[in-house]
């Protein structure tokens, strides 16, 4: 090994050192993730109408490899729909301590109504907590439950540390 | 007769289908039309496939293939369907060639033209032929760019089931089904072309067996509205059971989701119900999720009961019983009771040293018959002569007359079991109405399929059946003639004429004098059973109705509530001890010191025997039943109190002990059941009402749960008390009045149903477990309108 390759090594070191660290100080900044990053769901509604994209059809329990998902249908109210068709999820719930964030659901579903989203701040205490219902998800809901939690004791906006946007199959999110 | 399927050869019975010789092959087509135990009529066009046979000469010679020196085939010019092809000597069937295969995919494609293709929302995903089909012989993808057909997407047929118009193939399945299979005409095609739909002409559909539809439909057009959007087809669990609430012994599937059940559906047992159950089996489950149910054991305490642990009910219990002496516990199960819980309730009775056990309701004479007829004698029969409310009482008996008056016996099974495509049968056949005599005490619904139907007056069975057996009259001289004539007969005896000993005697004479085999209508599920089993009173003092009014200074009670009659409520307040077993809190639960929680009969696991003496199993369905357990569930906590391991502590060892008795492995029963012989039990004589204003009559749906079956609530508008629109009018009542009433001491709310079916002077409501068949006084003073019907503008 010559003395000239063990420069060249050091160079590459020191290089770096002047270089901008690519470290983020993490929970003070917020992180940017990858366009192709799957984090907590997202129920999603038709722009147009705001009518919810589930109708509750169970394919997305299915195809869950971790049993994560939990769907009860109902009726739809002619006169007042919940979602498009004849049908809605009365009951959507997913254990997010069971997800394995494989994305099987979003292409599973025929409506496109849940997209993983780019959130994935989802550290709570309570085994309950981890249960996410419909409310938790609906687009219009940012953060986990935790941090909506915290935001409403402290009084202020839902911060999360996320820097990018959602990803773009997500219509209708804008953070 | 040689046929041959692709490469394999088959020695088939003449006029097998060619469908079903396919199948026998072990090769498959799809099909929608044809349809187990129906007609088939070639209207989907599915079952399409590359036919050929050889033909004959003048001679009698085969034609020959000069190539191959063997006969040759002539080949039909297009695919047949096979299902309407019947097999010739020498066929060659190809459902493996090209011409086959796009026979096949452009038929299919045609079907998936007008259909909407909503699976996500469709009850049927998941289990649908048209998906299955379109997966295995579709191509996968649409050429079809125009407008789909648009139609109404949630019709009621009925409060029961839902018809999607939009998805209909146009199978002509439900309409087949109704013709054939129950002889009710209620749907029908209207429109032609594109243009048809399936429609009703009457309001609803007044069958009793309309729910079959929903599983015989190949799309999801036609759906049970009590379980519609409950749950996706492979989320439900399904269990293979035995329908407890008849006597029939049907067999269902129950499906369940998360701990509830959401639906019956029919289950094939070939022997008893087919592929059908009447609409009181399939769509009477509600009550069973009903949220009201008892899920812990309660124990009063200062005057209130309070939810407790099982030990601490049964130690109380068994301390009240230690003080009892010989013959002062009376024990009580509702009949449709399984045989091991029978077992449980008598050996606790002879380890606490009593003779007081009773099942109710039974009938003053044994409904375990000498010579007793299977459903299969009964579809065969030659001869037919009922005298019952078969509908209501059981209503398989009267599914499986209309196949004896269609005269096509039961189909042999084949390699691939029932034949899909059964060319005897046709549509609209004759029936051959005549070897049906139908005799009740007022117009029962079978008599419309009845040559000779009988109304007499109520309460008179002895003087009707004297006139058969004495042939003092021309048509009960007729019907003694044609029972002994016919090859095979069978009497059908129900609860009027069981309610009597001497009338049932008579019946067993005219049985023998006649060469006729009986079939006697058990009062509930498992009446057979335990009347073979010895669930009776040692003595006729013992006998439930007496336990009530006094032989017992104790009482535990299962299912049943006797304390709705006022009178013997205030006997109840008497007793010692008072423990009631049931599924809800009702009238007599208020008077009891200790209420456990019983399973429903879809949770039970046990074995029930049926109206023809087969023993079928009763299996579990994943329901969440809080802490209830069965009978021997609570002799087993009730043992442990006393510190005494009894025999029938658990399904297990009272089959252990059965086992022994009959000789017959309960746990390893065939799916079918099995026959074996019993024989009748000393049943202590009942003392039945002989006068009265209205006759209590058996009914179809369970009347005792009907306000907790909301759909079926809905679709027979609560319990009907019927009579004459001439009587109604003079006791100023008016159609859908909803009334109180008191019926022999019982409070019972009926709605008013005018009927030219019954006879003047007679009012019909139908019975309770407690309040039997049977005449009864219905104390028109007491009458109350709780609400008065909707004038319909
Ligand atoms: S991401 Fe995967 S594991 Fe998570 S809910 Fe969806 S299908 Fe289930
Ligand atoms: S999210 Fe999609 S797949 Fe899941 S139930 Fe709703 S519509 Fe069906
Ligand atoms: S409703 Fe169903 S069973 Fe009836 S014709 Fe249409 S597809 Fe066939
Ligand atoms: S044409 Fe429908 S099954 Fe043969």
């Amino acid at each position: 090994m010559s003395v000239f390759e063990i420069a060249k090594g050091m160079g590459v070191t020191l290089g770096h050192l002047f270089k901008k660290p690519v470290t983020v100080t993490y929970p003070e900044q917020p992180v940017d993730v990858k366009p192709r990053f799957r984090g907590r769901h997202h129920l999603l509604r038709h722009p147009d109408t705001n009518l919810e994209k589930c109708i509750g059809c169970s394919l997305c329990a299915a195809a869950c490899p971790a049993y994560a998902i939990y769907v009860e249908a109902a009726e739809n109210d002619p006169n007042n729909p919940t979602s498009a068709g004849e049908r809605y999820a009365s009951i959507y719930e997913i254990n997010m301590l069971r997800c394995i964030f494989c994305g099987f659901c979003e292409e599973a579903c025929p409506t496109g109504a849940i997209v993983l989203g780019h959130e994935f701040e989802l550290a709570d205490f309570k085994y309950q907590d981890f249960v996410y219902g419909k409310p938790d998800m609906l687009v219009g809901t940012k953060g986990s439950k935790w941090q909506r939690r915290e935001a409403e004791k402290k009084g202020k906006d839902v911060k999360i540390g996320l820097k990018s946007g959602p990803r773009p199959e997500l219509e209708g999110v804008d953070y | 007769m040689k046929v041959k399927v692709n490469d394999v050869e088959l020695d088939l019975a003449p006029g097998t289908s060619a469908i079903d010789a396919v199948f026998a092959a072990g090769y498959d087509v799809p099909y929608f039309c044809s349809q187990e135990y129906m007609s088939p009529i070639g209207a989907c066009r599915m079952c399409l496939a590359v036919v050929g046979a050889p033909r004959k000469e003048r001679d009698g010679s085969w034609t020959m293939d000069e190539a191959t020196g063997q006969p040759k085939i002539f080949y039909f010019p297009n695919p047949m369907a096979t299902c309407t092809t019947a097999i010739m000597e020498g066929m060659v069937i190809d459902t493996l060639s090209d011409v086959t295969k796009k026979a096949q995919g452009g038929m299919m494609e045609m079907h998936l033209i007008n259909h909407p293709l909503d699976c996500p929302t469709c009850d049927k995903g998941g289990a649908c032929e048209l998906q299955d089909r379109a997966y295995e012989y579709g191509s996968g993808h649409s050429r079809f760019i125009f407008d789909k057909r648009h139609n109404e997407k949630h019709h009621a047929l009925s409060e029961l089931i839902t018809l999607d118009r939009e998805r209909c193939i146009h199978c002509k399945r439900c309409v087949r089904y109704f013709e054939e299979v129950p002889g009710d005409e209620v749907l029908d095609f209207i429109e032609r072309g594109g243009h048809t739909f399936i429609g009703t002409v009457e309001e609803g559909l007044p069958s009793n067996f309309s729910g079959n539809i929903t599983d015989i439909c190949p799309v999801g057009a036609l759906l049970d509205t009590t379980s519609r959007f409950r749950g996706r087809n492979w989320e439900y669990d399904h269990t293979r059971s035995t329908s407890l609430d008849d006597a029939s012994g049907s067999a269902i599937t129950i499906d369940a989701r998360t701990g509830r059940i959401e639906r019956i559906k029919a289950a094939l047992n070939t022997q008893v119900n087919k592929n059908w159950i009447d609409d009181g089996t399939r769509f009477g489950h509600e009550y069973a999720a009903s949220s009201d149910r008892i899920k812990t054991p309660m124990l009063r305490k200062n005057g209130k009961l309070e939810p407790v642990t099982w030990e601490e009910a049964t130690l109380f219990i068994s301390e009240k019983l230690k003080k009892l002496s010989d013959n002062q516990l009376g024990i009580a199960l509702r009949s449709d009771a399984t045989l091991e819980e029978g077992v449980a309730a008598k050996s606790l009775a002879e380890y606490l040293k009593t003779g007081q056990i009773d099942h109710y309701p039974r009938y003053a004479s044994s409904v375990i018959s000498a010579n007793p007829a299977s459903f299969n004698d009964l579809a065969t029969a030659g001869a037919i002569f009922v005298m019952a409310d078969a509908t209501e009482e059981v209503p398989m008996v009267d599914l499986r007359i209309k196949d004896a008056l269609k005269g096509v016996t039961p189909p042999t099974l084949m390699a691939h079991g029932v034949p899909i495509a059964d060319l005897r049968l046709k549509e609209r056949m004759p029936r051959k109405t005549n070897i049906l005599s139908v005799a009740a005490p007022y117009r029962v619904d079978l008599m419309k399929y009845a040559a000779h139907s009988m109304v007499y007056p109520t309460g008179t069975e002895v003087e009707v059946l004297k006139q058969i057996i004495d042939a003092s009259t021309d048509a009960g001289k007729a019907l003694k003639e044609s029972l002994s004539a016919a090859e095979k007969a069978v009497i059908v005896l129900g609860a009027f004429v069981l309610n009597s000993a001497e009338a049932s005697k008579l019946a067993d004479d005219l049985a023998k004098a006649t060469g006729a085999k009986v079939m006697k209508l058990g009062a509930m599920a498992n009446s057979f059973g335990l009347e073979s089993q010895d669930v009776l009173p040692a003595k006729a003092d013992y006998s439930y109705p007496n336990m009530l009014s006094g032989s017992a200074k104790a009482l535990i009670v299962s299912g049943l509530n006797p304390a709705q009659n006022a009178e013997v409520a205030q006997a109840l307040l008497k007793l010692e001890l008072l423990v009631v077993h049931d599924l809800f809190e009702n009238e007599t639960t208020a008077l009891a010191h200790v209420v456990l929680p019983a399973k429903s009969g879809y949770e039970k696991e046990g074995t029930v025997v049926n109206l023809e003496g087969r023993y079928l199993n009763v299996n579990p369905a994943p329901v969440d039943g809080g802490q209830a357990v069965d009978f021997t569930g609570f002799v087993k906590e009730l043992g442990d109190a006393l510190n005494e391991r009894l025999e029938g502590r658990s399904v297990r060892s009272a089959r252990r002990l059965l086992k022994k008795s009959l000789e017959l492995d309960l746990s390893e029963l065939p799916l079918e059941g099995t026959i074996a012989s019993a024989k009748a039990g000393k049943v202590a004589g009942l003392k039945t009402n002989t006068s009265g204003n209205a006759l209590l009559v058996p009914s179809m749906v369970r009347s005792e749960y009907l306000n907790r079956n909301a759909h079926l609530f809905a679709s027979t508008g609560g319990n009907a008390l019927r009579l004459h629109p001439a009587d109604a009018a003079s006791h100023n009542l008016s159609a859908h009045d909803v009334i109180s009433v008191s019926v022999g001491g019982f409070k019972r709310r009926l709605s008013v149903q005018p009927s030219e079916s019954v006879p003047e002077g007679m009012m019909l409501l139908p019975a309770l477990p407690d309040q039997p068949v049977g005449l009864v006084q219905l104390d028109l003073n007491s009458i109350k309108k709780e609400q008065v019907a909707l004038e319909v503008a």
